[in-house]
């Protein structure tokens, strides 16, 4: 008799394709080869977790055929199965997986359209978050302007791509023009994907507004992110991007480097500081 | 211990319908005549349209929150993460029932999306006890569990599943969420008397039933029976859920379909149908209140 843990190892191993025989031991065969009663349940275990993958990848399924998804998606899950029990969080390596899998070589755009099926599940479940109030924006002092860091609202991501993925998306979608082609010499794209009161939408961006708000992801504060804007589009207009992002109510905190005047945790509403 | 006032949720009992996600549309549209949904816990753990839509539907049904992943069965500790999610969820939608599952899904970082069978013995009873006694004083709430579908048995596993339940609930407080469906495929798949397994629940424990439909599979030329969620539910699970209302008395029903996902009104008529089969319950149990 194995302890607990070692049994639920022997199955685990058996599930994902591993050898059998330490589970099939502990088995009562009931009329059955244990590796018999073992295979109804990883039958399920696959069938839904490449439901799963297939409910998050759509475009992919369609690209690549539902029978050579589910082949690739079953080398997946043996590799990588889900880290906790949300499947709408399962999948995120899935791009990187087909990126190098060996199959899939030619279709070099493949792993990043996988990425931008996989930003648009995660903005679609990100989290909620209270939107900042413009007010407060006006109500800091200009010299302090420069040093704030905008918190950006948890469903936005930004993609960037040699290839013209969301053309590609779009000629994939239920009740499109199945003459359309894309040309896969129309170049790259910058995209921002994000959650907006209708539901996921994603637009492409110009080389500054990408810069822009890339900075913000990465910590920068208002001033360092206008540089970057700027460094990548001279013509970058501050004041129109900032706009942009306080009307489609994507800016969720705000603080300034210097701590004194940090507004507080990232759920936390801000609130205007006293003049 | 935890009083487990929650058994009582819906006086009188009635029955509640699987809520998947291909149905949210019509039900928020048409809100059709039905006690209770009962939804996936996991699928409304992420923030957005999910779990906004739940929270409007709630203003109009009672809402059954039915998880899948706390492995109250399984041999690592609680994954306090997904433990303080579902907590956030429940202090949201404010559910009449929780419930969870007999069973493991994972372990050592691998989470398989199954309820995985344990062996039944005296440290597992021990152990599970004490994970289900940590969630409910986390959720401050009793919770239910469901008996899983079976498709093995360990050679070592002295306990049967009624006792194992039986004790849960005594040590607990848990109630029991009794899926007769589950019953009949197990029993099936074992060769086992699924009556015996009614006999041998405790009548005060059960706070739900779920009716399911199952498949017909054929492993190796022996017939096994398996808990697809996928058709109407079987006349053998009706008639037990008939004989399983005489025992236990009128209890909430939830009738769940979740593959080959019918339109909204077959899983409707199948509501329908157990409700009249709980009318007919209350109605002995009047007549033996009134004797």
């Amino acid at each position: 008799m194995s302890s607990p843990r070692e049994l639920e190892r022997d199955f685990a191993t058996a599930i994902l394709g591993g050898p059998d025989e330490a589970i099939a031991g502990q088995i009562q065969g009931d009329g059955l080869e244990p590796a018999a009663r073992i295979a109804v349940y990883r039958h399920h275990v696959f069938v839904t977790l490449t439901e799963a993958l297939e409910a998050t990848y759509p475009v992919i399924v369609r690209l690549v055929d539902r029978r050579f998804f589910a082949y690739a998606a079953d080398g997946y899950i043996r590799r990588n199965p889900p880290v906790g029990p949300c499947l709408f969080e399962y999948g995120e390596s899935f791009a990187d997986f087909l990126a190098a899998f060996p199959p899939c070589r030619d279709l070099a755009y493949l792993a990043d359209v996988a990425r931008l099926e996989w930003a648009m599940n995660r903005a679609l479940h990100a989290e909620d978050a209270v939107t900042l109030d413009p007010r407060w924006l006006s109500a800091v002092p200009p010299d302090e302007l420069a040093r704030l860091k905008l918190r950006l609202h948890p469903s936005l991501s930004l993609l960037e791509s040699p290839w013209p993925i969301d053309q590609i998306w779009r000629a994939n979608q239920p009740g499109a023009d199945l003459e359309a082609t894309v040309s896969l010499d129309a170049g790259g794209v910058r995209l921002e994907i994000c959650r907006l009161e209708d539901g996921v939408v994603f637009r492409p961006m110009t080389p500054g507004t990408y810069a822009f708000e890339r900075a913000f992801a990465t910590g920068l504060d208002l001033q360092r992110a206008m540089e970057a804007a700027r460094s990548a589009d001279p013509s970058f207009d501050l004041t129109h991007a900032l706009r942009e992002l306080l009307d489609r109510e994507l800016i969720v905190g705000a603080s300034a480097s210097a701590p004194s005047i940090d507004n507080g945790g990232p759920r936390c509403k801000p609130t205007p500081r006293p003049c | 211990m935890i009083a487990c006032d929650e058994r009582s949720a819906f006086t009188p009992a009635h029955v509640g319908v699987g809520l998947r996600a291909p149905h949210i549309a019509e039900v928020m549209a048409t809100r059709p005549a039905i006690a209770f949904l009962e939804v996936h816990t996991e699928n409304y753990l992420g923030g957005g349209p999910a779990v906004a839509g739940l929270e409007r539907l709630r203003h109009d049904y009672a809402v059954s929150l039915h998880g899948v992943g706390l492995s109250l069965g399984g041999a690592d500790p609680l994954d306090r993460r997904h433990l303080m999610r579902v907590k956030g969820l429940v202090e949201r939608i404010q559910p009449a029932l929780v419930s969870e599952h007999l069973a493991w899904s994972g372990g050592g970082g691998a989470y398989l999306n199954h309820l995985l069978p344990l062996p039944y013995d005296e440290s597992r009873l021990e152990a599970t006890s004490r994970r289900i006694e940590q969630v409910q004083e986390t959720l401050g709430r009793a919770i239910l569990v469901e008996n899983p579908a079976r498709y093995l048995r360990f050679r070592h596993s002295p306990i049967s599943e009624p006792e194992f339940l039986s004790a849960l609930a005594r040590r607990t407080g848990c109630g029991i969420l009794l899926d007769v469906n589950n019953v009949y495929v197990s029993s099936y798949n074992f060769d086992e008397d699924p009556h015996a397994y009614l006999d041998a629940m405790p009548t005060g424990a059960i706070g739900e039933i779920h009716v399911a439909g199952h498949a017909t599979n054929d492993a190796d030329g022996r017939t096994i029976l398996i808990d697809d969620h996928g058709a109407c539910v079987a006349e053998p699970v009706w008639d037990l859920y008939g004989r399983a209302l005489a025992r236990f008395g009128p209890v909430p029903t939830l009738v769940e379909w979740d593959t080959n996902l019918p339109e909204l009104t077959v899983l409707l008529d199948e509501a329908a149908r157990a409700e009249r089969f709980l009318r007919g319950a209350q109605g002995r149990e009047r007549r033996v209140v009134a004797a």
